[in-house]
Order: C-alpha cells, then structure tokens, then sequence
C-alpha cells in the first residue's frame, strides 16, 4: 500500500468517530486543488476532515486491445513441417534404394553403406537431442529471468528464497561459482526482504559472469573494429561482422550458463535483435553523441578507420543486447553494462592489451599514484 | 428408506446433457451467490444487474474497460415457477428511500443476457450473446445443505449439545426444559409435537437474534418457511435418541424422524438440486466484518457453516465428459463484503483474514481443480474515504451516513447526520483474529464497524441516471464470467 504514514503502522487504535455536524469539526471536500489553504482553514478547528478521491488504487489499467496478440492457426508452420516431411521421406527412400542396389552389387559395400546409415542416424539424434537440450536450459534461463522480475515487482519473500534456490541449481555445474553458492546456502534460512536477497544471489554468482561477458563484448568490438578498418571489401565486412556478432552471442550464452544449439542461437538472436529495436532509441541520446563526434573525427582521418569504429560500435550494442538476454536475472544490485564499458577503447586505443572495463578504471582509480 | 433409484441420476445427467447442448450455440451461465443470512446476497446481485445494464464504470471487466459490451437487458427467466427477482424495486429501495433490502423470505431468479463483441483472442470475431442466471434466496436455507447428508439421531445430538453449552443457557432454558420432559417412545400426539416444534422454534428465532449468530441454526425453514408455513414437514424437532436403538412404530421418535426425513426429501433436496447443484461459477459471500465484530467464536462458527455448505457444493475441473453429464463449478470466488467500511489501506488485511477463514475450502475446492480467487469487494460503496487530522494525529477513515441508532464509543448516530468513522485497525497477522483476547487476539471493543445507509444519490447531470459506486465489483465480475466474454 502506497502512502502509508508511520502513524498508521501503529498497533490498535480504538474505533473513532466524528459526525460531520459538530462544531469541532472542519470539513475539506477536496474539490479544490489548494489543499494547502483550505487544510489552514481547517486547522482552525480540533478536527479537518479532508475527502479523498472516490478511487480504489489497486485496480489495474485497462490492457490495450490492440496489444493483444490474435489467435490464428498457424498454416505456415504447418506448410513447412508437412514439407520437411515429405523431403524427409524422400531422402529415405533415396538411401534405401541405394543401400539396396549396394547390396545388389556386392553384400560388403551393402554392409558398409548401412553401417555409415545407421552412424548418420545416431549423430541425428544426437544432434536433435543436444538441440533440445539446449533449447529447454534456455527457456529455464527465460523462465528465471522473468521470475526475478515478477519477485521484484511483488516484492514476494518467499518467492524470492525459491527462485534463489532454483539458480544455484541452475548453478551447481559451474565450479566456479562455488563460494557464491555457499554463500546463499548460508542465507537461507535468514530473513530477507526479496530484493536484498536476490542482490545478494546476484553479486554471489552472477559478478564474475558478468566481468567475462563484458570483457568477450569489448574484445569482440575492438576485433571487428579493426577487421572492418583493414579489410579491403565491404562485402567482407559485412560477413566478418555477422560472423563476430554469432560468436559473441554463443560466447555470452556459454558465459551466462546457455548452451544454444543453432536453433537456441536463432532464438536468442531475434530477441537479441528484438531487445536492440526496444533499447536502442533510449540508450541512443545518453551514449551516441560521443560516439558521432568521434566517428566525424575518425572520418576525417580516414573513411575506413570511420566504418570500423561504426561496425565496433554495433557490435558493442548488439552484445550489450545480448548480455540482457542471456543473464538468468536482470540487472538488480549490479549496474548493467553501459555502452561506454565495452566500447570506450574503439576511440581513445589506449592500450591495445587490456580492454576498459570498469574493474579495470576502479583498479586505476583506487589506486592512483603508482608510478 | 428406499434404495437409491437409478432414475433421478439418469434423467439429471440427460438434462444436462440437453443444457450442454443448447450451450454449444446459446450459452448460459449459471451464476451461484452464495451467502449466509445478511451476507448482502440481494445487494450484490442488485449492483452486479445495475452496473451491467447501465454501461461503463466497469473497467475491470475486461469486456467491458475495452469497450466490447454492447449492451446488457434483462430477459424472461427459465424457470416459470419461481418468483422474479425484484430488481427495480430493490434498486428504487437502495436509491431513493436509501434503505438497505430487507432479509430475502423467497426463492427469486433472474436472467441477463449480454451482447457483446469477441475479442481479438478469439478464434471467430463478431457479435456473441451471452446469458446469465443468477438466484436469490434466503441465507438462511443455506446451511440446510448440510443437513442431506445427515441422520435423524446424528442431527439431533448435535442441535441439543449445542444447547446445552453454557453461554446458550439463557435462550435455550424453554426449549431444554420441554426436551427433558418428553419420552421419545412415547405415542405420537400431534398436539404435542407442534407445541414442542413451535418452543424449537423460537428457540432458533432468538439464536439467530443473539450477538454471536453469525450463522443461523438448521433448519433454516423455520425461520424462512416461504410458503411451507405450517406444513408437516416443518413440524419437528430434536429429540434425545439412545444411538442404535429401533424407534418403535408410531412412537414420538419415529414420528419425527419421519418428518425430519420428509423435510430433507421435500424442502433441501429440491433446492439443492434446482439451484445448487449445477453451478458454473460460484461467488460466496462472506460478511468478515460482522464476524469480526463478533468476536472469535463468531469467526470460528463461520468458518465452520461455510465450510459444511462448500462440502455439498460440486466443485472442480470439467472433462468433456462431466461438461456433458454433470457440470462442475468450475471458478469459485470468496468475496468479503462491506470493504466500504474500511479505508482502502486496510483492504489487504481484510483479504488476509478472509483468506485464513476460508483457508480449508480454499484448499479442498483447488484440489479438486477449480479456480479459486478471493477479493475484498463492496457491491454498493455507502461511505467515501477521508483523511482526519485532529492535532498531530492523522487517521485515514471512511465517511459516510451511519444508520440510525448506532454508536461508536460515546457518539451516536441519528441516520441523517455524516460522520467520518474510523473502525479501528485490522490485525496485520490474520492468525491472530481466532485467538482469544488473552493469546495476543483483538481485544474486545478495539474493532466497530457501524452500519452505513446506503449514499446519497451524487446531483448527477440532469436527465441521466446516476449509477451506484462500488469497490472491485469489476473484479469479481471479471473473475467469474470474464472468460466467456473473450
């Protein structure tokens, strides 16, 4: 409840009374907008009495219509399975006849074509089983991340002592994380309000995942920066940069605890991608304009230098992207990675060795004269 | 007694076989309000009628917040034999005379039919009709559901222990008194047992006057007889049987075990079946406040008769094949009424201690599968919340008229005068409001919830007709029928 006063969390108060027509009484009706006069007026008599708008405020806001997603069969989901099918059927009857006409010409080439058949079989299988899997620790990773946020809002203790129990057993095979996990065992049979528990789950197992993927960021930008900048062909920049920015998003999932087969990767990229269209606007006017004005600098020296410090600069953002998208929480008690974290160095290439995080600046700021 | 016939079952399951299959293109749905005596059963359906027919203030509701209810009417009843639910003059009553209904004395229905547009969810868009039922009847038939599936002798011990407690001493003195002198063996002799029904009786009229009398005492006809006045089957009473022995043929016991029998099958029975037992969605009513004002013994008694009426209810999730044959209830709302009488600030608490109240229904109807919500609702909203600064002290409270006569500490109310009232604080631990007073419970006099008249009505624009406040009656409705207006 909003707007609680500590008066009020005082413990029983006796039922009380006061009828609108004793003299003591002053009435507020609180139509006009100076309460503060009228709340003078009041305070003549014992008692002010000031009306509060006719307005319950837990009712929630009318859900847009048009946000709605409409139902609809979903034919074209339906056109490619059938189809994949029947390709699938195709291709079977295609080595059947061929293993058939092996053993027509000789039974041990017959012999062999089945065994490398029967081999294709099982590395299909384990290919789809390794996909499945992949895509189930993924939506596990979703389904923490959106139980975090649903904890935070309802500020729901006891959710939040579950959800704290489910990451460290999402956590339990990384050896790294050991102490973090020890950490939380240790807190929890303690009392805490949901969100300084969760911060605490996070520094205690998320601090040293999010270094690593803040550094692949800064170093996935920094190389592409420079490919573009040497590579003789546009095209070429354009695959490097594809290429780099898959690499990246494997490298964070694998960070973050997702191990995305090439549909988890796909999934992962358009929420990525999705995640961009959403932040992109906002975090646009608070970091670009450096970036503009250094990229009219780095133009002016030289074009090719200009589009690598574009291209590091996109490749930053999408990783930015895809750190929010593969973390099992969001951002609480951390800071999230700014642009300037992982993209500071495409300028100023102070350095070439260590990329400027900011564990990297606190070092240098907490410690300043060493030489 | 006879066998349990195979007839009824069938020709019910056929019914609702005929029920499910006009649904498929005309569907109904059977709204239950349920409530014990004064849980405010009239007044909601009134508002919930009121608020549907006159369009808006509804946001809630998602059909209607997103502008799809196109109109709502009040159309011809199903069943002809029962009375119809006298909406215009309740609401007249509410609005002009400003005056609560009175306790209902009949069975009364009604129904509603909605047109409204489906949703962009919906697998076909366009226009769609929706029809809803809804009975009023007595609270006080409703604790008779516990009744059918209970003995003569098991009944009858449980009403005299009852008696016999030592706060009941005063009001049950008569009755124990002509209990003691008669012999169950004896011949029956029908002066008698109407003379000793008639003391039984009274004796349930002024359990139900007492300050604790939350929920009334089965049968609940004698208080409510309806147009069984008088009749047989509401000639008995409880008499002290030795348990396992045989009645003797036309002795007292027989007689009234008789009766007792004939009233199940002719009184319960068919209210049950007709109005109870095929329920799509359930909405109970419960008057936490009053209960609260009781003391703890009110609330546990309560909790107990609202717990033995939930028993008979068919709760749960449907199959296909139970949608067909035998429909189950398959949301169950428990509202606590009266939230006007608390600021807003104090509503969660409210819910809580409605949520430990009912906590074993809750649990048993969630086990069967059934969706269960529970809410802090005020179908017509009497007061509007105030801030009260006097010295350094601020209290939110409530204002509004209280009825005549009542009081609060050493102000009393004269049912024309306003007043701001502050009911006291509602325990944060919902455990402790079954606690007594020495355990850390609430003290006797630290909670008083007076009776507000209902609002004036707001100077509206002239010609358009004001429309009655209300506290989440837009919630529960859409929690009870916002999934058949998607």
């Amino acid at each position: 409840m909003s707007g609680r006063s500590p008066e009020e969390t005082k413990p029983s108060r006796g039922p009380k009374a006061w009828r609108f027509d004793d003299p003591q009484v002053g009435l507020d009706d609180g139509d006009a907008d100076d309460a503060g006069g009228s709340v003078d007026r009041g305070r003549r008599r014992a008692v002010s009495i000031t009306r509060e708008p006719d307005r319950i405020d837990d009712d929630p806001p009318p859900p847009d219509p048009a946000l709605q997603p409409r139902r609809r069969a979903a034919w074209g989901a339906i056109l490619m399975a059938s189809l994949a099918a029947l390709v699938m059927l195709g291709v079977g009857i295609g080595i059947e006849g061929l293993i058939r006409e092996l053993f027509a010409r000789a039974p041990w080439l017959g012999w062999m074509a089945a065994a490398m058949a029967l081999l294709a079989g099982i590395a299909l299988v384990a290919i789809v089983l390794r996909e499945l899997v992949g895509l189930l620790r993924e939506r596990r990773i979703e389904h923490l991340r959106s139980e975090a946020a649903r904890v935070l809002a309802e500020d729901d203790a006891e959710g939040a002592q579950a959800l704290a129990g489910a990451l460290v057993a999402f956590h339990v095979t990384r050896p790294g994380t050991a102490r973090g996990r020890e950490e939380i065992a240790q807190l929890s049979e303690a009392i805490l309000e949901a969100q300084d528990r969760l911060v605490i789950v996070e520094r205690a197992l998320l601090a040293e995942a999010d270094r690593a993927a803040r550094r692949a960021v800064a170093q996935a930008a920094r190389r592409v920066s420079v490919v573009t900048a040497v590579s003789p062909r546009a095209l070429i920049d354009i695959a490097f940069v594809i290429y780099a920015a898959i690499r990246l998003l494997r490298r964070i999932a694998g960070i973050y605890g997702g191990r995305p087969g090439f549909f988890g990767s796909l999934r992962l990229a358009r929420s990525a991608i999705d995640h961009l269209a959403v932040t992109g606007g906002v975090a646009m006017g608070d970091d670009m304009i450096q970036q503009v004005v250094g990229h009219g600098l780095a133009a002016r020296l030289s074009t090719k230098l200009g589009e690598g410090v574009v291209n590091g600069a996109m490749t930053a953002r999408f990783g930015l992207a895809a750190i929010a998208v593969c973390r099992p929480m969001p951002f609480i008690g951390a800071p999230a990675p700014r642009f300037g974290d992982v993209a500071g160095d495409l300028l100023s290439r102070r350095g070439a060795g260590e990329p400027d995080t900011p564990d990297s600046r606190a070092r240098d700021g907490g410690n300043p004269p060493r030489d | 007694m006879l066998p349990a016939s195979p007839i009824r079952p069938t020709i019910d399951a056929l019914r609702h076989f005929g029920r499910a299959a006009r649904n498929s293109y005309d569907p109904v749905l059977r709204i239950g309000v349920t409530g014990l005596a004064r849980s405010g059963k009239t007044v909601f359906t009134t508002a919930l009628v009121h608020h549907l027919i006159t369009q808006g203030d509804l946001p809630a509701l998602q059909a209607s917040g997103e502008g799809r209810l196109r109109r709502a009417r009040l159309v011809p009843q199903p069943d002809d034999d029962v009375p119809r639910f006298a909406y215009e003059e309740h609401l007249a009553r509410l609005v002009e005379a400003r005056q609560w209904p009175e306790s209902t004395t009949r069975i009364s229905q009604l129904r509603l039919a909605l047109d409204y547009e489906r949703g962009r969810g919906s697998w076909f868009g366009g226009p769609a009709r929706l029809t809803l039922d809804i009975v009023d009847y007595p609270g006080e038939w409703l604790l008779d559901l516990a009744l059918i599936d209970e003995e003569f002798a098991d009944w009858s011990r449980e009403v005299i222990t009852a008696a016999r407690a030592p706060q009941r001493h005063d009001i049950a003195g008569p009755f124990l008194a002509q209990l003691d002198a008669l012999d169950p063996l004896a011949p029956a002799d029908e002066q008698r047992i109407a003379q000793f029904a008639q003391t039984f009786k009274a004796y349930l009229t002024a359990l139900r006057q007492g300050p604790e009398a939350i929920a009334t005492t089965p049968p609940g006809r004698f208080l409510m007889p309806g147009d069984l006045a008088g009749s047989p089957a509401l000639t008995f009473a409880p008499l002290v049987l030795v348990p396992g022995a045989a009645l003797p043929r036309g002795s007292l016991a027989a007689l009234m075990q008789r009766r007792y029998e004939a009233y199940k099958r002719h009184v319960v029975t068919p209210f049950f079946r007709d109005h109870f037992r095929h329920l799509d969605r359930q909405i109970v009513l419960v008057d936490v406040l009053s209960a609260l004002d009781g003391g703890a013994q009110a609330l546990a008694e309560l909790e107990h008769a609202l717990d033995r009426v939930l028993l008979a209810m068919r709760a749960g999730r449907n199959s296909w094949l139970t949608r067909l044959f035998a429909p189950r209830t398959e949301r169950v709302l428990f509202a606590a009424t009266k939230a006007d009488h608390l600021h807003q600030s104090q509503h969660r608490a409210m819910e809580a201690i409605l949520r430990h109240l009912v906590e074993r229904a809750i649990g048993r109807v969630r086990a069967a599968g059934a969706q269960v919500g529970a809410v802090a609702i005020a179908a017509l909203r009497a007061t509007h919340e105030t801030t009260v600064r006097e010295g350094a002290e601020v209290v939110r409270a409530v204002a509004g008229t209280p009825e005549a006569g009542e009081r609060i500490g050493e102000t009393v109310f004269d049912g024309a005068t306003e007043a701001a009232v502050f009911p006291g604080d509602l325990p944060e631990d919902p455990a402790r409001v079954f606690a007594g007073a020495s355990h850390g419970g609430i003290a006797p006099g630290s909670l008083r919830f007076p009776r507000f008249r209902p609002p004036a009505t707001p100077a509206h624009l002239p010609g358009r007709k004001a429309r009655l406040p209300h506290i989440r009656l837009d919630r529960a409705l859409e929690f009870l029928i916002g999934d058949h207006l998607r």
